[in-house]
Protein backbone atom coordinates (compact mmCIF):
# COMPACT_ATOMS: atom_id res chain seq x y z
CA UNK A 1 0.00 0.00 0.00
CA UNK A 2 3.11 2.36 1.01
CA UNK A 3 3.99 1.46 -3.14
CA UNK A 4 -0.15 3.14 -3.99
CA UNK A 5 -0.04 5.87 -2.17
CA UNK A 6 3.75 7.04 -3.78
CA UNK A 7 2.04 6.35 -6.84
CA UNK A 8 -0.89 8.74 -5.64
CA UNK A 9 1.47 11.48 -4.63
CA UNK A 10 3.15 11.05 -7.72
CA UNK A 11 -0.03 11.68 -10.13
CA UNK A 12 -1.55 14.40 -7.38
CA UNK A 13 1.81 16.44 -7.31
CA UNK A 14 1.96 16.58 -3.69
CA UNK A 15 4.49 15.16 -1.40
CA UNK A 16 2.30 14.55 1.66
CA UNK A 17 -0.99 12.75 0.54
CA UNK A 18 -4.07 13.65 2.97
CA UNK A 19 -5.98 10.16 3.05
CA UNK A 20 -8.89 12.19 4.93
CA UNK A 21 -9.41 14.71 1.40
CA UNK A 22 -11.10 13.56 -1.78
CA UNK A 23 -9.41 13.52 -5.08
CA UNK A 24 -11.41 16.58 -6.32
CA UNK A 25 -9.67 18.78 -3.26
CA UNK A 26 -6.32 18.53 -5.13
CA UNK A 27 -5.75 21.57 -7.55
CA UNK A 28 -3.63 18.47 -10.12
CA UNK A 29 -6.63 16.73 -10.31
CA UNK A 30 -8.68 16.91 -13.61
CA UNK A 31 -9.45 14.31 -16.36
CA UNK A 32 -5.63 13.45 -16.97
CA UNK A 33 -5.00 12.48 -13.32
CA UNK A 34 -8.16 10.69 -13.54
CA UNK A 35 -7.16 8.14 -16.56
CA UNK A 36 -3.49 7.86 -15.67
CA UNK A 37 -4.98 6.41 -11.80
CA UNK A 38 -7.30 4.14 -14.04
CA UNK A 39 -4.63 3.29 -15.95
CA UNK A 40 -2.27 2.81 -12.89
CA UNK A 41 -5.00 0.50 -11.64
CA UNK A 42 -5.65 -1.53 -14.71
CA UNK A 43 -2.15 -2.33 -15.42
CA UNK A 44 -0.65 -2.85 -11.11
CA UNK A 45 -3.61 -4.35 -9.31
CA UNK A 46 -6.18 -5.61 -12.28
CA UNK A 47 -8.45 -3.50 -11.03
CA UNK A 48 -11.30 -1.48 -13.69
CA UNK A 49 -12.77 1.42 -12.13
CA UNK A 50 -14.41 4.40 -14.07
CA UNK A 51 -13.90 8.15 -13.22
CA UNK A 52 -17.16 8.22 -11.70
CA UNK A 53 -16.34 5.28 -9.44
CA UNK A 54 -12.99 7.06 -8.25
CA UNK A 55 -15.28 10.18 -7.64
CA UNK A 56 -17.53 8.24 -5.35
CA UNK A 57 -15.33 7.74 -2.65
CA UNK A 58 -15.27 9.62 0.54
CA UNK A 59 -11.36 9.87 0.86
CA UNK A 60 -8.58 8.93 0.28
CA UNK A 61 -8.31 6.37 2.38
CA UNK A 62 -10.99 4.42 1.86
CA UNK A 63 -9.92 4.56 -1.79
CA UNK A 64 -6.70 2.90 -1.03
CA UNK A 65 -8.90 0.23 1.06
CA UNK A 66 -10.79 -0.67 -1.79
CA UNK A 67 -7.83 -1.40 -3.85
CA UNK A 68 -6.29 -3.29 -1.19
CA UNK A 69 -9.12 -5.36 -0.81
CA UNK A 70 -9.79 -5.70 -4.83
CA UNK A 71 -5.98 -6.42 -5.95
CA UNK A 72 -5.62 -8.99 -8.06
CA UNK B 1 -16.73 -13.62 -34.98
CA UNK B 2 -13.95 -14.89 -37.19
CA UNK B 3 -13.79 -15.05 -40.90
CA UNK B 4 -10.80 -16.47 -43.14
CA UNK B 5 -10.56 -15.15 -46.77
CA UNK B 6 -7.84 -16.35 -49.25
CA UNK B 7 -6.64 -15.26 -52.92
CA UNK B 8 -7.18 -11.44 -51.89
CA UNK B 9 -4.70 -8.97 -52.05
CA UNK B 10 -4.46 -5.20 -50.96
CA UNK B 11 -2.42 -3.93 -54.15
CA UNK B 12 -2.48 -0.07 -53.11
CA UNK B 13 -3.27 2.59 -50.08
CA UNK B 14 -3.39 6.16 -50.85
CA UNK B 15 -4.33 8.69 -47.60
CA UNK B 16 -5.33 11.92 -48.67
CA UNK B 17 -5.19 14.45 -45.62
CA UNK B 18 -5.89 18.09 -45.68
CA UNK B 19 -3.48 20.65 -46.18
CA UNK B 20 -4.53 22.79 -43.39
CA UNK B 21 -2.60 22.33 -40.19
CA UNK B 22 -3.73 23.15 -36.62
CA UNK B 23 -1.36 23.19 -33.25
CA UNK B 24 -1.78 21.97 -30.04
CA UNK B 25 -0.73 25.31 -28.95
CA UNK B 26 -2.93 27.30 -30.96
CA UNK B 27 -6.17 26.23 -29.10
CA UNK B 28 -5.03 25.87 -25.92
CA UNK B 29 -6.55 29.10 -25.00
CA UNK B 30 -10.29 27.65 -25.76
CA UNK B 31 -10.05 25.28 -22.61
CA UNK B 32 -10.70 25.54 -19.72
CA UNK B 33 -7.77 24.51 -17.79
CA UNK B 34 -4.26 26.12 -17.18
CA UNK B 35 -1.67 26.65 -19.56
CA UNK B 36 0.50 24.19 -16.61
CA UNK B 37 -2.19 21.18 -16.91
CA UNK B 38 -3.04 21.09 -20.98
CA UNK B 39 0.89 21.03 -21.35
CA UNK B 40 1.03 17.92 -19.34
CA UNK B 41 -1.94 16.60 -21.01
CA UNK B 42 -0.06 16.92 -24.68
CA UNK B 43 3.16 15.40 -22.96
CA UNK B 44 0.78 12.43 -21.49
CA UNK B 45 -0.99 11.90 -24.77
CA UNK B 46 1.19 12.87 -27.82
CA UNK B 47 -0.57 15.71 -28.88
CA UNK B 48 0.80 18.55 -31.01
CA UNK B 49 -0.18 19.05 -34.98
CA UNK B 50 -3.62 17.93 -36.25
CA UNK B 51 -4.86 18.26 -39.99
CA UNK B 52 -8.37 19.38 -40.17
CA UNK B 53 -10.91 20.64 -42.79
CA UNK B 54 -10.77 24.54 -43.83
CA UNK B 55 -13.33 25.34 -46.37
CA UNK B 56 -16.02 23.18 -45.69
CA UNK B 57 -14.40 20.28 -47.16
CA UNK B 58 -16.72 16.94 -46.98
CA UNK B 59 -16.02 13.14 -47.06
CA UNK B 60 -16.84 13.07 -50.65
CA UNK B 61 -14.55 15.98 -51.58
CA UNK B 62 -11.49 14.80 -49.86
CA UNK B 63 -12.21 10.92 -51.99
CA UNK B 64 -12.82 12.20 -54.85
CA UNK B 65 -9.56 14.10 -54.54
CA UNK B 66 -7.09 10.73 -54.19
CA UNK B 67 -9.29 8.69 -56.54
CA UNK B 68 -8.65 11.30 -58.97
CA UNK B 69 -5.18 11.00 -58.17
CA UNK B 70 -5.15 7.60 -58.80
CA UNK B 71 -6.77 7.91 -62.11
CA UNK B 72 -4.42 10.98 -63.07
CA UNK B 73 -1.46 8.92 -61.93
CA UNK B 74 -2.54 5.86 -64.20
CA UNK B 75 -2.79 3.65 -60.77
CA UNK B 76 -6.30 3.12 -61.29
CA UNK B 77 -8.73 2.58 -64.23
CA UNK B 78 -12.22 4.00 -63.53
CA UNK B 79 -13.59 0.70 -65.73
CA UNK B 80 -12.09 -1.50 -63.84
CA UNK B 81 -14.14 -0.69 -60.19
CA UNK B 82 -16.62 -3.66 -59.23
CA UNK B 83 -17.80 -2.20 -55.95
CA UNK B 84 -17.29 0.82 -54.42
CA UNK B 85 -17.52 1.11 -50.34
CA UNK B 86 -17.41 3.94 -47.74
CA UNK B 87 -17.12 3.80 -44.74
CA UNK B 88 -17.76 6.84 -42.75
CA UNK B 89 -19.63 8.32 -40.00
CA UNK B 90 -19.43 11.85 -41.86
CA UNK B 91 -21.59 11.07 -45.00
CA UNK B 92 -22.56 14.55 -47.21
CA UNK B 93 -26.34 14.16 -46.69
CA UNK B 94 -28.78 11.48 -44.79
CA UNK B 95 -29.78 10.85 -48.49
CA UNK B 96 -28.31 9.77 -51.14
CA UNK B 97 -25.58 7.59 -50.09
CA UNK B 98 -22.06 9.29 -50.54
CA UNK B 99 -20.64 6.34 -52.81
CA UNK B 100 -23.66 6.86 -55.05
CA UNK B 101 -22.50 10.38 -55.30
CA UNK B 102 -18.68 9.85 -55.52
CA UNK B 103 -20.17 6.90 -58.38
CA UNK B 104 -21.52 10.05 -60.39
CA UNK B 105 -18.66 12.45 -59.94
CA UNK B 106 -15.80 9.52 -61.30
CA UNK B 107 -18.19 8.58 -64.23
CA UNK B 108 -17.94 4.80 -62.63
CA UNK B 109 -19.80 2.13 -64.72
CA UNK B 110 -23.13 0.95 -63.74
CA UNK B 111 -22.55 -2.52 -63.76
CA UNK B 112 -21.16 -1.93 -59.89
CA UNK B 113 -21.98 -2.18 -56.02
CA UNK B 114 -21.77 0.95 -54.21
CA UNK B 115 -22.28 0.64 -50.61
CA UNK B 116 -22.34 3.07 -47.41
CA UNK B 117 -21.41 1.61 -43.72
CA UNK B 118 -21.90 3.76 -40.85
CA UNK B 119 -18.30 2.27 -38.59
CA UNK B 120 -15.86 4.96 -37.00
CA UNK B 121 -12.68 3.70 -35.13
CA UNK B 122 -12.91 0.02 -36.31
CA UNK B 123 -14.37 1.24 -40.05
CA UNK B 124 -11.23 -0.18 -41.69
CA UNK B 125 -10.82 -3.48 -40.78
CA UNK B 126 -14.75 -3.45 -41.50
CA UNK B 127 -14.88 -2.10 -44.75
CA UNK B 128 -11.94 -4.70 -45.70
CA UNK B 129 -13.94 -7.43 -44.41
CA UNK B 130 -16.97 -5.90 -46.75
CA UNK B 131 -14.53 -6.07 -49.87
CA UNK B 132 -13.15 -9.33 -48.96
CA UNK B 133 -16.61 -10.87 -49.17
CA UNK B 134 -17.51 -9.21 -52.08
CA UNK B 135 -14.50 -10.49 -54.23
CA UNK B 136 -15.49 -14.08 -53.13
CA UNK B 137 -18.25 -13.17 -56.16
CA UNK B 138 -17.27 -14.44 -59.53
CA UNK B 139 -18.34 -10.96 -61.27
CA UNK B 140 -16.11 -8.82 -58.70
CA UNK B 141 -12.66 -8.55 -59.52
CA UNK B 142 -11.15 -4.83 -58.02
CA UNK B 143 -12.65 -3.08 -54.78
CA UNK B 144 -12.03 -0.02 -53.92
CA UNK B 145 -12.57 0.64 -50.23
CA UNK B 146 -12.61 4.50 -48.84
CA UNK B 147 -12.98 5.75 -45.63
CA UNK B 148 -13.46 9.18 -44.65
CA UNK B 149 -13.89 11.11 -41.59
CA UNK B 150 -14.08 15.01 -41.13
CA UNK B 151 -15.70 14.82 -37.70
CA UNK B 152 -13.77 18.33 -37.02
CA UNK B 153 -16.63 20.61 -37.52
CA UNK B 154 -18.42 18.23 -35.03
CA UNK B 155 -16.34 18.88 -32.03
CA UNK B 156 -16.30 21.72 -29.63
CA UNK B 157 -13.67 23.82 -30.01
CA UNK B 158 -13.67 24.33 -25.97
CA UNK B 159 -13.70 20.05 -25.16
CA UNK B 160 -10.22 19.42 -23.83
CA UNK B 161 -11.35 15.83 -24.25
CA UNK B 162 -11.97 15.21 -27.74
CA UNK B 163 -10.68 18.50 -29.56
CA UNK B 164 -7.03 17.90 -29.35
CA UNK B 165 -6.97 14.80 -31.06
CA UNK B 166 -9.74 14.71 -33.80
CA UNK B 167 -8.16 15.22 -37.33
CA UNK B 168 -9.87 14.87 -40.34
CA UNK B 169 -9.09 12.68 -43.93
CA UNK B 170 -9.42 10.11 -45.86
CA UNK B 171 -7.80 6.96 -47.55
CA UNK B 172 -8.43 5.17 -51.04
CA UNK B 173 -7.30 1.25 -50.74
CA UNK B 174 -7.74 -0.94 -53.38
CA UNK B 175 -8.25 -4.91 -52.79
CA UNK B 176 -8.12 -7.40 -55.58
CA UNK B 177 -8.11 -11.11 -56.43
CA UNK B 178 -4.93 -12.76 -56.51
CA UNK B 179 -3.40 -16.34 -57.55
CA UNK B 180 -1.43 -16.37 -54.64
CA UNK B 181 -3.29 -18.35 -51.46
CA UNK B 182 -2.97 -15.45 -49.20
CA UNK B 183 -4.40 -16.60 -46.23
CA UNK B 184 -6.20 -13.62 -44.26
CA UNK B 185 -7.67 -13.94 -40.45
CA UNK B 186 -10.16 -11.80 -39.68
CA UNK B 187 -11.95 -10.96 -36.22
CA UNK B 188 -14.70 -8.90 -35.37
CA UNK B 189 -16.87 -8.43 -31.97
CA UNK B 190 -19.83 -5.89 -31.35
CA UNK B 191 -21.25 -4.76 -28.13
CA UNK B 192 -23.92 -2.22 -28.76
CA UNK B 193 -24.74 -2.14 -24.94
CA UNK B 194 -21.48 0.24 -25.24
CA UNK B 195 -22.78 2.20 -27.90
CA UNK B 196 -23.06 6.05 -26.45
CA UNK B 197 -19.44 5.48 -24.62
CA UNK B 198 -18.94 7.87 -28.01
CA UNK B 199 -21.70 9.63 -29.93
CA UNK B 200 -23.31 12.82 -30.99
CA UNK B 201 -26.28 12.91 -29.15
CA UNK B 202 -28.23 15.41 -31.64
CA UNK B 203 -28.83 15.14 -35.71
CA UNK B 204 -30.13 12.27 -36.47
CA UNK B 205 -34.10 11.33 -36.16
CA UNK B 206 -34.05 10.70 -32.38
CA UNK B 207 -32.99 14.03 -31.75
CA UNK B 208 -32.91 16.71 -34.46
CA UNK B 209 -30.57 19.87 -34.20
CA UNK B 210 -31.87 22.85 -32.98
CA UNK B 211 -31.20 25.88 -31.09
CA UNK B 212 -31.81 23.93 -27.75
CA UNK B 213 -29.15 21.43 -29.08
CA UNK B 214 -26.90 23.84 -29.98
CA UNK B 215 -26.14 25.59 -26.46
CA UNK B 216 -23.26 24.55 -24.63
CA UNK B 217 -22.68 23.21 -21.61
CA UNK B 218 -19.74 22.32 -18.85
CA UNK B 219 -19.39 19.07 -18.15
CA UNK B 220 -17.85 17.75 -14.59
CA UNK B 221 -14.79 18.04 -15.85
CA UNK B 222 -14.77 21.40 -16.82
CA UNK B 223 -14.91 20.67 -21.03
CA UNK B 224 -17.91 22.81 -22.96
CA UNK B 225 -20.00 21.16 -25.47
CA UNK B 226 -23.30 20.93 -27.09
CA UNK B 227 -25.79 18.05 -27.89
CA UNK B 228 -24.61 18.82 -31.62
CA UNK B 229 -21.04 18.10 -30.55
CA UNK B 230 -19.31 14.63 -30.29
CA UNK B 231 -18.60 13.55 -26.97
CA UNK B 232 -16.71 10.41 -25.63
CA UNK B 233 -16.39 8.90 -22.23
CA UNK B 234 -12.54 8.29 -22.03
CA UNK B 235 -12.66 6.89 -19.09
CA UNK B 236 -15.37 4.07 -19.90
CA UNK B 237 -13.40 3.59 -24.02
CA UNK B 238 -9.70 3.37 -22.15
CA UNK B 239 -11.28 0.44 -19.84
CA UNK B 240 -12.70 -0.69 -22.88
CA UNK B 241 -10.16 -1.19 -25.30
CA UNK B 242 -7.45 -2.06 -22.39
CA UNK B 243 -9.90 -5.48 -21.26
CA UNK B 244 -11.22 -6.46 -24.70
CA UNK B 245 -8.00 -5.72 -27.39
CA UNK B 246 -5.53 -7.66 -26.00
CA UNK B 247 -7.93 -10.85 -25.96
CA UNK B 248 -8.66 -10.13 -29.29
CA UNK B 249 -5.24 -9.79 -30.58
CA UNK B 250 -4.45 -12.98 -28.92
CA UNK B 251 -7.39 -14.99 -29.96
CA UNK B 252 -6.56 -13.70 -34.19
CA UNK B 253 -3.15 -14.75 -34.11
CA UNK B 254 -3.78 -18.41 -32.35
CA UNK B 255 -6.27 -18.63 -35.43
CA UNK B 256 -4.07 -17.61 -37.98
CA UNK B 257 -1.02 -20.32 -36.72
CA UNK B 258 1.47 -17.46 -36.65
CA UNK B 259 3.88 -16.95 -33.92
CA UNK B 260 3.19 -13.36 -32.50
CA UNK B 261 7.35 -12.62 -32.92
CA UNK B 262 6.59 -13.14 -36.84
CA UNK B 263 4.06 -10.29 -36.88
CA UNK B 264 6.49 -7.60 -38.72
CA UNK B 265 4.14 -4.80 -37.54
CA UNK B 266 0.96 -4.32 -35.54
CA UNK B 267 -0.96 -1.23 -37.37
CA UNK B 268 -3.63 -0.05 -34.66
CA UNK B 269 -6.20 2.57 -34.55
CA UNK B 270 -4.54 5.54 -33.29
CA UNK B 271 -6.28 7.01 -30.09
CA UNK B 272 -3.53 8.59 -28.54
CA UNK B 273 -0.09 7.82 -27.73
CA UNK B 274 -0.74 6.55 -23.77
CA UNK B 275 -3.00 4.07 -24.77
CA UNK B 276 -0.99 2.52 -28.13
CA UNK B 277 1.80 2.26 -25.40
CA UNK B 278 -0.42 0.72 -23.12
CA UNK B 279 -1.67 -1.86 -25.41
CA UNK B 280 1.66 -2.80 -27.11
CA UNK B 281 3.20 -3.14 -23.57
CA UNK B 282 0.14 -5.61 -22.37
CA UNK B 283 0.64 -7.56 -25.64
CA UNK B 284 4.42 -7.72 -24.97
CA UNK B 285 5.27 -6.29 -28.70
CA UNK B 286 7.99 -3.98 -29.10
CA UNK B 287 6.44 -0.54 -29.49
CA UNK B 288 9.03 -0.29 -32.12
CA UNK B 289 6.72 -2.96 -34.02
CA UNK B 290 3.02 -1.11 -33.13
CA UNK B 291 3.91 3.03 -34.38
CA UNK B 292 1.78 5.54 -32.57
CA UNK B 293 2.72 8.84 -33.99
CA UNK B 294 -0.14 9.45 -35.97
CA UNK B 295 -2.07 11.35 -33.44
CA UNK B 296 1.19 14.02 -32.55
CA UNK B 297 1.63 14.08 -36.65
CA UNK B 298 -2.24 14.63 -38.10
CA UNK B 299 -4.88 13.70 -35.39
CA UNK B 300 -6.78 10.96 -35.44
CA UNK B 301 -9.30 10.52 -38.09
CA UNK B 302 -11.13 7.74 -36.93
CA UNK B 303 -11.57 5.00 -39.83
CA UNK B 304 -8.65 7.07 -41.59
CA UNK B 305 -6.33 6.69 -38.61
CA UNK B 306 -4.49 2.56 -39.96
CA UNK B 307 -4.00 3.42 -43.69
CA UNK B 308 -2.58 6.87 -42.11
CA UNK B 309 0.09 5.03 -39.76
CA UNK B 310 0.22 2.39 -42.64
CA UNK B 311 1.29 5.16 -45.28
CA UNK B 312 3.32 7.08 -43.22
CA UNK B 313 5.72 4.73 -41.65
CA UNK B 314 6.14 1.77 -43.64
CA UNK B 315 5.30 2.61 -47.30
CA UNK B 316 9.44 1.98 -48.53
CA UNK B 317 8.32 -1.41 -46.61
CA UNK B 318 5.52 -2.05 -48.36
CA UNK B 319 6.48 -1.28 -51.58
CA UNK B 320 9.47 -3.71 -52.41
CA UNK B 321 8.70 -6.08 -49.84
CA UNK B 322 6.07 -8.96 -48.30
CA UNK B 323 4.99 -8.08 -44.64
CA UNK B 324 2.85 -9.43 -42.37
CA UNK B 325 1.04 -7.27 -40.45
CA UNK B 326 -1.83 -7.51 -38.07
CA UNK B 327 -4.36 -4.40 -38.52
CA UNK B 328 -6.85 -3.55 -35.45
CA UNK B 329 -9.81 -0.58 -35.28
CA UNK B 330 -11.64 -0.29 -31.90
CA UNK B 331 -14.30 2.17 -30.82
CA UNK B 332 -17.50 3.72 -31.45
CA UNK B 333 -20.45 0.68 -31.62
CA UNK B 334 -18.76 -0.74 -29.50
CA UNK B 335 -16.71 -2.34 -32.10
CA UNK B 336 -13.60 -3.66 -32.37
CA UNK B 337 -11.87 -5.94 -34.76
CA UNK B 338 -8.61 -7.41 -36.05
CA UNK B 339 -7.23 -8.78 -39.24
CA UNK B 340 -3.49 -10.83 -39.99
CA UNK B 341 -2.79 -10.60 -43.39
CA UNK B 342 0.58 -10.75 -45.71
CA UNK B 343 0.76 -7.27 -47.71
CA UNK B 344 2.54 -8.20 -50.92
CA UNK B 345 4.56 -5.50 -52.94
CA UNK B 346 2.00 -2.81 -52.70
CA UNK B 347 1.73 -0.33 -56.52
CA UNK B 348 1.66 2.82 -54.22
CA UNK B 349 1.02 3.52 -50.86
CA UNK B 350 1.74 7.61 -49.76
CA UNK B 351 -0.18 10.28 -48.25
CA UNK B 352 -1.38 13.20 -50.80
CA UNK B 353 -2.10 16.60 -49.01
CA UNK B 354 -5.14 18.70 -50.26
Amino acid sequence: MENLIAQLEEILETTNLDLTKKFKDYEEWDSLSSLTIISLLDSNYSIKMTNAEILAFNHLAEFCEFVKNNAK
Amino acid sequence: MNFQFKNKVISGILTVLPDNEVLFEDEMSNYNFSEQKSLKLKAAMGFNKKRVVKNGETSSDLCTYGLEYLVDSSLLEVSEIDALIFVSQTPDYIMPPTSNIIHGKLGLKRDVLCLDINQGCAGYIIGLIQAFMLLDQKSINKVVLLNADVLSPKVSKRDRNSNPLIGDGASVTIIEKTELENNIHCSVKMDGLGAFALNIPAGGAKLPNSNETALLEEDYAGNFRSKDHLVMKGDEVFNFVQTEVPELIEEVIKVSGYNKDEIDYFMFHQPNKFMLNKLADKLEVPREKMPSNVVENFGNASGVSIPTVITFNISDKLLSQSNLLCLSGFGVGLTWAAIIMKFENLKFSKIIYK
